[in-house]
């Protein structure tokens, strides 16, 4: 019998020696409609085995797998300053970025990243919430009293503090610079502080998209793909706020010691090619961080894989690109704890 | 006699019994030990190391004294007037040229705790300074000119924290104050004080989610141990099938009943009892943490509680009620008395997973609700300032194991029973 158990577990551990051994490429990304996306934009099409892994951003897993010698990802998904702070702090491997490097639209942030994506942090409503008058601007969905109601916003800084400032007067372009004094920090949570009674928060990304549904709030800050999916496929009578929409940027990069650094080099140069990126925005209405990538979407139109045209939802097309900020990510990476503390503290109050 | 004395009692192969047995004994402690050694391997691994290292982190500043070791050497001589001497500038610019993009990357990120920008600057630098040769002395107006910081004596003033390679800073983070260049304490900025009031908000909602457990436990207790067998199953299941249900599913439940357009608001409003437009926000601030952590933790109360009940046996309750004690006086001095290993484990249980919990505050809390482990969490992940990470996680140790000597005082570790 204890031979029998023997036997079976150690053919069960070989099984499993042999099978990481063979294992592909481990792509981790952020789940969700997102990462489908991915799968059904470029990854079911690449030559080998791919697993898909989900993690909830950060660096924290990565930073931990590279100082204990033991990395299991082989891309991961990551936003700017993840990009800035890993590539700085050795955790991600140099690409070669002469492919994409000319074709961006806003970065590389470091030698350690390949484009994806940007996904935006865009105001809506839905049409019912307002018969009259629809709120057009940023300006109004911090006029509680033009059009009252709750706001929903998220549980952290990003995109807020640039906001209140458009809201506030503040030239789209000089938003970071008004950001990098302490008056202009003064002054984006003095303009926070005329909605405070009226927000209520969210810290996951389904919620504000249901909150507005069932009327919790009136207008709310979400993630744009998000809305896409809503007004796309679910036929939601939602619209947009594109007034000071904060564009973030999303990359690819490799760990530092990554197993199959080889195959992963490959796959992100192939992940990262217009075709790909169009691919995505196929499944999601996020935005092609290539221009080339948008050419690709513009000639296929209705891009959208169920056959709507795409360009109207999509963050960097011509007429949106305009009322768009472009997030700062090392102004975030140089005071992101410290705007988040103060966040942190602004909400408790 | 008096070699019998000498010798002792001998063992049938001529070793003195007193040996044998302990020979005999010895054995049976090393194959004990043995036994139990890989558990006390894997608790060492899992447990002991990972908590060491955590808290050494929590106090170590050893890698920036690394990278800028001469640096950190003049700076010293330094009287903290004005701008720096050229002696000090001149070692900076070699110590930044020098160090690998990888060191300073590291160590840009740790000043950047100590004072915001340092991090855009240092990298900065580190491009630009490549184009400066080692020899064009002097660095001071060259560096001014590569990033108007250096000229800000600001920055040079908070390299002043990092000067020792152990460092209490984290801790004093924890609790809103800071080092001044010269390692005085003083206070955070008004506008970042932000620790000491989530230490108090933990403190409440933790006291108040184990209060609230256990006047709701305690009935159900009552009930599971004295109904009739088939009755007491049921109600089992009752307590162990949202036990057994997903976190993440019972939350979300929550967010549809408590919130303004949800279950309960609409009952109400529809009953009449209070206006559409005065609907309660019982979702999204710290009573929403506190409501759904009570349900979460509801089980971990019961089940202790439970099983202490059980052994206590109903003929001291009825000899009470036998010797002319009202119920309610049989109860207060009989019976109570009898649960309170029950209700100390189930109290200790609860308040210790509530102190640290991080997923019901982050997903419930919103405005109000959010508790230490969230910002244990965000440090982890998004500034990786695992230092301060490990200075909060570790007064929160501290205040677990004192909280345990004050428990053990009053009402003694051996009175917890979890059956």
């Amino acid at each position: 019998m204890i031979k029998k158990i023997k036997i079976a577990f150690f053919s069960l551990l070989s099984l499993a020696v042999v099978s990481s051994a063979y294992a592909d490429l481990t792509f981790v990304s952020w789940g969700g409609a997102y990462t489908a996306a991915q799968q059904k934009g470029y990854i079911n099409n690449w030559s080998g085995k791919v697993n898909v892994e989900n993690y909830n951003g950060g660096l924290g897993e990565v930073k931990a797998q590279v100082e204990s010698g033991n990395v299991t990802w082989d891309v991961v998904d990551i936003l700017p300053d993840q990009g800035v702070t890993g590539c700085d702090e050795g955790l991600f491997v140099k690409l070669d970025q002469s492919e994409f490097i000319d074709d961006m639209i806003a970065g590389p942030v470091s030698e350690c990243v390949a484009p994806q994506i940007f996904w935006a942090y865009t105001a809506f409503y839905s049409k019912s919430a307002f018969p009259g008058k629809k709120p057009k601007t940023i300006k109004d969905f911090f006029d509680v009293k033009k059009f009252p109601g709750k706001r929903a916003i998220h549980t952290w800084a990003n995109a807020t503090i640039e906001m209140a400032l458009v809201a506030d007067g503040v030239k789209k372009k000089d938003v970071y610079k008004v950001m990098s004094t302490q008056e202009g920090i003064d002054r984006a949570f003095a303009k926070l502080d005329t909605i405070k009674d009226h927000v209520i928060f969210w810290s996951a990304g389904a919620k504000p998209l249901e909150m507005i549904s069932s009327g919790e709030a009136v207008m709310a800050l979400a993630y744009n793909g998000r809305i896409g999916a809503a007004i796309l496929t679910d036929g939601k009578d939602f619209d947009y706020i594109w007034d000071a929409t904060v564009l973030e940027q999303e990359y690819l990069a490799i760990p530092r010691g990554s197993k199959n650094e080889a195959e992963a080099r490959k796959f992100v140069a192939y992940a990262s090619s217009p075709e790909s990126l169009a691919g995505v925005t196929k499944h999601i209405t996020y935005a092609p961080m290539r221009k080339s990538a948008l050419k690709v979407v513009q000639k296929g139109e209705p891009w959208f894989h169920n056959g709507v045209d795409v360009l109207p939802h999509v963050p960097t097309s011509k007429k949106i690109i305009k009322k768009a900020i472009i997030a700062d990510p090392m102004w975030w990476a140089d005071n992101g704890a410290e705007v988040s503390e103060r966040f942190g503290a602004w909400k408790g109050n | 006699m008096s070699e019998i004395t000498n010798s002792g009692i001998l063992t049938t192969d001529g070793i003195p019994l007193k040996e044998s047995l302990k020979k005999a004994e010895r054995k049976n402690k090393i194959r004990a030990l043995l036994l139990v050694a890989p558990l006390l391997l894997f608790i060492f691994f899992t447990f002991v190391m990972p908590i060491g290292s955590m808290l050494t982190r929590s106090t170590d500043d050893s890698y920036i004294n690394n990278v800028f070791p001469k640096t950190f050497k003049v700076y010293q001589k330094w009287d903290r007037v004005g701008l720096p001497s050229e002696e000090i500038y001149a070692t900076m610019f070699l110590e930044v040229k020098q160090a690998s993009g990888f060191e300073i990357g590291k160590a840009s990120t740790r000043m950047n705790y100590a004072k915001s920008g340092w991090k855009s600057m240092i990298k900065k630098s580190k491009r630009k300074f490549k184009k400066i040769s080692e020899n064009d002395g002097p660095f001071k107006d060259k560096m001014i000119e590569v990033d108007k910081k250096w000229g800000d004596p600001e920055y040079w003033l908070a390299l002043g924290v990092m000067v020792d390679p152990t460092t209490y800073e984290y801790y004093l983070n924890s609790f809103d104050k800071k080092y001044d260049s010269e390692k005085n304490i003083i206070d955070q900025p008004e506008e970042r004080r932000i620790y000491t009031k989530t230490w108090i908000k933990t403190f409440k909602v933790s006291i108040l989610v184990t209060f609230f457990c256990l006047m709701l436990g305690y009935p159900i207790s009552y009930l599971l141990a004295t109904l009739p067998l088939k009755y007491s199953n049921l109600l089992m299941i009752c307590v162990l099938l949202p036990f057994w249900t997903s976190l993440l599913v019972r939350i979300v439940v929550w967010m549809v009943i408590l919130q303004q357009k949800g279950v309960f608001n609409n009952f109400m409003v529809i009953s009449g009892l209070i206006a559409d437009e005065n609907r309660w926000q019982l979702m999204y601030n710290q009573t929403g943490t506190i409501i759904v952590m009570t349900q979460i933790l509801l089980p971990f109360m019961v089940l202790p509680l439970y099983s202490v009940m059980k052994t206590i046996s109903p003929n001291y309750m009825r000899a009470a009620l036998n010797l002319g004690a009202s119920p309610l006086h049989a109860f207060w001095k009989i019976y109570m008395p009898n649960s309170v290993p029950g209700i100390s484990a189930g109290g200790m249980l609860v308040f210790v997973i509530a102190i640290g919990y991080f997923i019901t505050p982050e997903l419930v809390g919103g405005k109000d609700g959010q508790m230490i482990g969230n910002w244990i969490g965000y440090h982890l992940k998004t500034t990786l300032n695992w230092g301060l990470s490990a200075a909060l996680g570790g007064i929160l140790l501290v205040i677990m194991t004192v909280l345990y000597w004050i428990y053990n005082k009053l009402v003694g570790i051996e009175n917890i029973k979890l059956g």
